[in-house]
């Protein structure tokens, strides 16, 4: 990645007395994909449509290649937008929606239908320049109004959970098209969704946001394997909560000791965060720690969910070879494979 | 089988209950006075009586103003109420009830008394009363239109697309909207070109003033003029429906 593109400082945005935006950092490089996750009401929308120049910020600065945006209207900024709702215009058909942004920029005609059969071609709807909006599936609209956001050439790509409406097939394969494209073109784009493996699986790097700020911004191996914060490893993944009692830099967790890797808080009760695959499961010896509760076959590996000795339910994952002699009601040891460890309160 | 019969019977009453006043009203604007033959006579005797070109010229005049301030006021107003004057939107309803409510005489005195002054002096002021009188009416074609669109992503889109705020009315808004506006616009034409009581209360000659003093000289003839003004009605609303279905033919021709 060469230089950032995309540079976002300090912005907050107040909706009466609640702010959906808390000094919002981001810098995007060019060519680069940023996924914004989080949940519903985070800011992460509101940070996109500031972006966008659709939503005016309090306080704050966005630049765009070195020159300052901020108080620029939304028809001046050459972004390209795909939105969570559909948002063809109705009255004209794939083409002529495909040649919008073409036309308000003066575009020749000629130059303009080249480029809108070249990038309908290039999303797959190469025969389908005639049809109205309503006469195409949610995946199709979806992928014109993407060809309608990238033929302006933007600057940058803003994508608002532009496949949260389709189902889970054309959703998939959607999002891999995305990535296709935007890396053919080098499109600098910012994707905000909530779901994080959407997120996880075609960003160079991913956001996560809780109450209007960035908790952490990083490669999806980072963000899974080492999360700053209790939050992004909750939101992120699935995470187990164990029991612990805690003094000073280390927690003791079934029956063992580890470093913790957050240090806020005080010495006592807490919850250590523990990913399923970071625990081991064995055939208990003698009574062991846990009793197996389900064992699930997930093709390569399966899923044992275990109940600890104070009714804590946690899951696991073993290779599915490894794991064939445990049954519901079996005595397991549980252990855990990292030396370092979050903790949340208890 | 019962039921079809009843839904005729319905439809073939509810054909009588429209048609036989108007096929009678037809019927009698083409006898020819005392004589029991058919004709064109009435309809002759209209275009000899002083003062209808000019009055028609009048009316026709008002209403073009009327339409044209209806629409510069009503649809960015009503769009701006979708977008962000939600919360103004209750309010704008109670206001345009208010012609409904408030007498005609009322609104004439007040309205009157609230125009500029070159204004009471020229006809024209007709087309401003024409509006406030249509607005309950045109407010809610143009909200139901605009209720059946995504409204504030397209105009986003539309922005985002390097549109300004009049390209994306002009551009986007419109001719999505473009069959509400039609029917707004309809609506608007009907009642400029059949208001009576504002007019002579203000003692304006318009054209539904002049057919009511032409047609006190002869009942045959005012019989034509109703029917005339009819057909000049249904004329216009196939016109505008003509042109507001032109977008949903091509649909149906891509299908």
């Amino acid at each position: 990645m060469s230089k950032d593109s995309l540079k976002v400082k300090g912005l907050s945005r107040q909706f009466g007395s609640v702010l959906a935006l808390d000094d919002f950092n981001i810098n995007v490089a060019k060519g680069e994909l940023v996924a914004l996750l989080g949940p519903s009401g985070c800011g992460k929308t509101t940070a996109l449509r500031i972006i966008a120049g659709l939503e005016k910020s309090n306080s704050g600065s966005v630049t765009l290649n070195g020159k300052v945006i901020t108080d620029e209207s939304a028809h001046t900024r050459n972004m390209g937008m795909v939105f969570q709702a559909y948002s063809l215009f109705p009255h004209l058909n794939v083409a002529e929606n495909v040649a919008f942004g073409l036309k308000m920029r003066n575009v020749a005609k000629k130059k303009r239908e080249k480029r809108v059969d070249s990038i309908l071609e290039l999303v797959g709807l190469g025969k389908h320049h005639k049809r109205f909006a309503h006469q195409l599936s949610g995946g199709q609209q979806q992928r014109v109004a993407l060809a309608r956001a990238l033929v302006i050439e933007p600057e940058v790509l803003l994508l608002d959970e532009p496949l949260s409406a389709l189902d889970a097939q054309v959703r998939t394969n959607l999002r891999e098209e995305i990535r296709r494209l935007q890396l053919s073109l080098g499109t600098t784009t910012l994707f905000v969704t909530h779901d994080q493996e959407e997120a996880m699986a075609i960003s160079d790097r991913v956001g996560v946001m809780s109450n209007g700020r960035l908790e952490q911004i990083d490669t999806p191996d980072v963000l899974y394997n080492t999360p700053s914060t209790a939050f992004v490893a909750n939101f992120v993944g699935t995470m187990n909560h164990i029991p612990g009692v805690r003094t000073g830099k280390s927690v003791s967790i079934l029956g063992e000791n580890f470093k913790i890797r957050n240090l806020d808080g005080s010495d006592g009760h807490v919850m250590a965060l523990i990913r399923p695959e970071q625990l081991e499961v064995e055939e208990a010896k003698k009574n062991g720690n846990a009793e197996v509760v389900t064992r699930s076959f997930l093709g390569a590996s399966s899923q044992i969910v275990c109940k600890l000795s104070d009714g804590t339910i946690v899951q696991a994952l073993k290779p599915s070879s490894e794991s064939g002699d445990l049954h519901p009601g079996e005595k397991v040891t549980l252990s855990i494979n990292v030396k370092e460890v979050l903790i949340a309160n208890a | 089988m019962t039921k079809n019969l009843g839904s005729k019977l319905v439809l073939i009453v509810t054909a009588i209950f429209v048609f036989f006043p108007l096929y009678a009203a037809a019927e009698f604007s083409l006898r020819n006075g005392a004589e029991h033959t058919h004709g064109f006579a009435a309809y002759r005797w209209i275009f000899d009586q002083s003062g209808f070109a000019e009055n028609l010229g009048i009316t026709l005049r008002i209403t073009t103003l009327a339409v044209a301030l209806n629409l510069l006021i009503m649809v960015p107003t009503v769009t701006w109420l979708h977008l962000s004057g939600q919360r103004y939107k209750r309010l704008v309803e109670i206001l345009t009830i208010l012609p409904l409510i408030i007498p005609v005489v009322a609104l004439a005195t007040g309205a009157q008394l609230a125009m500029p002054d070159f204004m009471q002096n020229s006809v024209y002021e007709l087309s401003f009363f024409y509006v406030v009188i249509a607005m309950p009416y045109t407010y809610r074609a143009l909200d139901i239109g605009l209720s059946g669109h995504p409204l504030a992503t397209i105009t986003n889109a539309a922005r985002n697309l390097g549109a300004s705020w009049v390209k994306t009315l002009t551009s986007v808004v419109i001719p999505t909207i473009r069959p509400s506006i039609l029917a707004a616009l309809f609506l608007m034409v009907a009642l400029s070109l059949g208001e009576f009581t504002l007019a002579q209360l203000l003692h304006w000659s318009t054209f539904p003033v002049w057919v009511t003093n032409v047609s006190q000289q002869n009942i045959i003839g005012a019989t034509a003029l109703a029917v005339g003004s009819l057909f000049f009605a249904w004329i216009l609303l196939f016109g505008f429906s003509f042109f507001g279905s032109k977008n949903s033919k091509v649909v149906q021709e891509e299908e």
